[in-house]
């Protein structure tokens, strides 16, 4: 009983986590130099849930995300709505035809997907007419900003596997409690 | 019908996550905007962590520099009451000066005499992305902040209040992408209005390129849109590039704040606009009919 409540409350749990990163991000990071080094939680999670989530919860869970990181933002309403939901659906596209089979791998996809969130808000930018000069800035932060994102996203995937293993989420601990399950429901 | 569903259950989950963004898109990316209930909920979790994280970092940061200025402590302290000294004698001077400036701006009513009340607020937050420029202060609705407000410090114009929840607002600044100032040329009243670029720096757009900007020039607040008082400095002229044809002439501004040592802001939220001239007339008309008044009784 406690490990299925435990893996209903992963969801709720991990939009908690998000808004509380979003929280150590934003103060942590608020000034300068380290301002220059700031990771982007919400696109560590969003790329975890295109992996680990199946098309439907992950996609809901992007679309949270994004809106907790709009409310901490001046961006434009739903520009982070389609630039998280173009890498969530990216990686998931990519997922299916690349091998991913370490945390290297990983890692380098952790970076091109952060390469790709800026270029689509760069892009969505100038369509909606705002950013005419966001391209020297986008420039600047493009490497740089997908090696922090890199790097960063090496601990923060293992506490996630950590966490979903503790909340009966992940594949194995999925099947330890379906057979549990199974045997309470047998009279075992 | 539940058969086709769940035959084509994966492009339509498809369709509808490419659909919700694109229907939340603002399209009017200047318009104010509030934040709804269930992003109040979200702020009203996020917002202490942010303004406890910001405290402790104050304290660590304030903690080391005490210690590293105990070193040279006393040495300090006998240039300080000196200092001091030095500060009082001229505030004193200053004092008189102003009392002056008052008399003569009365005498000739050349200018407005602004008034402001404002809320003082601390910087607990900036923007979680670094291609916008908002922060984001401890002070809200219960503080009697409201949107659009201006947001200064004494070095001049940060930005203005676009969204607020009871202990927080979030403050669009200068240099964001989003922000429009209405301004003026100090020198040669050239108007134009400045826009963020994300960058540490600003543009001074539709300025006409007949008009005189040169670099080091101070740009101030119109006071048109009724947000911004007039005459608050927003920044100085860095770099004019004025080609040989068109209609504009392309301005860089460097913000007269310095975004990266901003710490506390004052929060505009009555502006007292009644001019020095119009009150004394005022004043006098009062009298002569209290007078008059005093006159008919007798």
């Amino acid at each position: 009983m406690i490990r299925l409540f435990l893996r209903t409350a992963n969801a709720p749990v991990l939009i908690l986590l998000v808004a509380l990163g979003i929280a150590i991000q934003t103060a942590l990071f608020a000034s300068p130099p380290l301002s220059w080094i700031q990771p982007d939680i919400v696109l560590i999670a969003v790329i975890w849930c295109s992996l680990r989530r199946n098309l439907l919860e992950g996609g809901i869970l992007t679309l949270i995300f994004a809106n907790i990181a709009e409310i901490h933002s001046s961006a434009p309403q739903g520009a982070m709505l389609v630039t998280y939901m173009a890498v969530y659906l990216g990686v998931r596209a990519a997922a299916k035809f690349l091998v991913l089979p370490n945390r290297t791998s990983l890692i380098f996809l952790t970076m091109g997907s952060a390469m790709l969130w800026r270029l689509a808000m760069l892009i969505l930018i100038h369509l909606l007419g705002a950013g005419a000069n966001l391209w020297r800035h986008t420039l600047i932060y493009l490497f740089p900003g997908a090696v922090i994102e890199g790097a960063i996203a090496l601990g923060l995937y293992r506490a996630l596997d950590r966490f979903d293993g503790v909340t009966f989420k992940s594949p194995r601990a999925q099947h330890i409690l379906e057979d549990e399950v199974q045997l309470e429901g047998e009279g075992l | 019908m539940i058969k086709y569903l769940k035959e084509y259950r994966f492009y339509i989950i498809l369709f509808l996550f490419l659909l919700i963004p694109i229907t939340a898109i603002d399209t009017s990316t200047r318009a104010p905007r509030n934040h709804r209930f269930y992003d109040r909920v979200i702020l009203g979790i996020t917002s202490p962590i942010q303004t406890a994280i910001s405290i402790s970092l104050d304290q660590i940061v304030s903690t080391f520099q005490n210690y590293v200025y105990l070193l040279s402590t006393r040495q300090e302290n006998l240039q300080l009451v000196e200092e001091n000294r030095r500060l009082l004698n001229s505030i004193a001077s200053l004092q008189e000066t102003q009392q002056e400036n008052l008399r003569l701006r009365k005498l000739l009513a050349f200018q407005e005499n602004f008034r402001l009340d404002t809320v003082a607020a601390a910087v607990i937050a900036k923007d979680v992305s670094p291609e916008f420029r908002a922060i984001r202060i401890n002070r809200g609705e219960n503080s009697g902040i409201q949107r659009n407000m201006a947001v200064v410090t004494a070095e001049g114009i940060v930005g203005r209040v676009f969204r607020t929840t009871a202990n927080s607002a979030d403050v669009v600044t200068v240099l964001d992408l989003l922000s429009a100032v209405d301004a003026i040329v100090e020198r040669s009243r050239a108007r134009g209005v400045v826009e963020g670029m994300t960058d540490e720096v600003c543009q001074l757009k539709f300025a006409l390129r007949t008009d005189d900007i040169q670099p080091g020039d101070l740009l101030i607040s119109s006071g048109l849109g009724s947000i911004f008082p007039k005459g608050i400095p927003v920044g100085l002229v860095s770099k004019v590039n004025r080609k040989a044809f068109g209609i504009t002439q392309d301005v860089e501004v460097r913000p007269a704040v310095d975004f990266s040592k901003l710490e506390e802001v004052l929060v505009v939220t009555k502006i007292h606009s009644e001019p020095l001239l119009e009150r004394a007339e005022s004043r006098e008309k009062e009298k002569a009919e209290a007078a008059a008044v005093a006159r008919s009784g007798r």
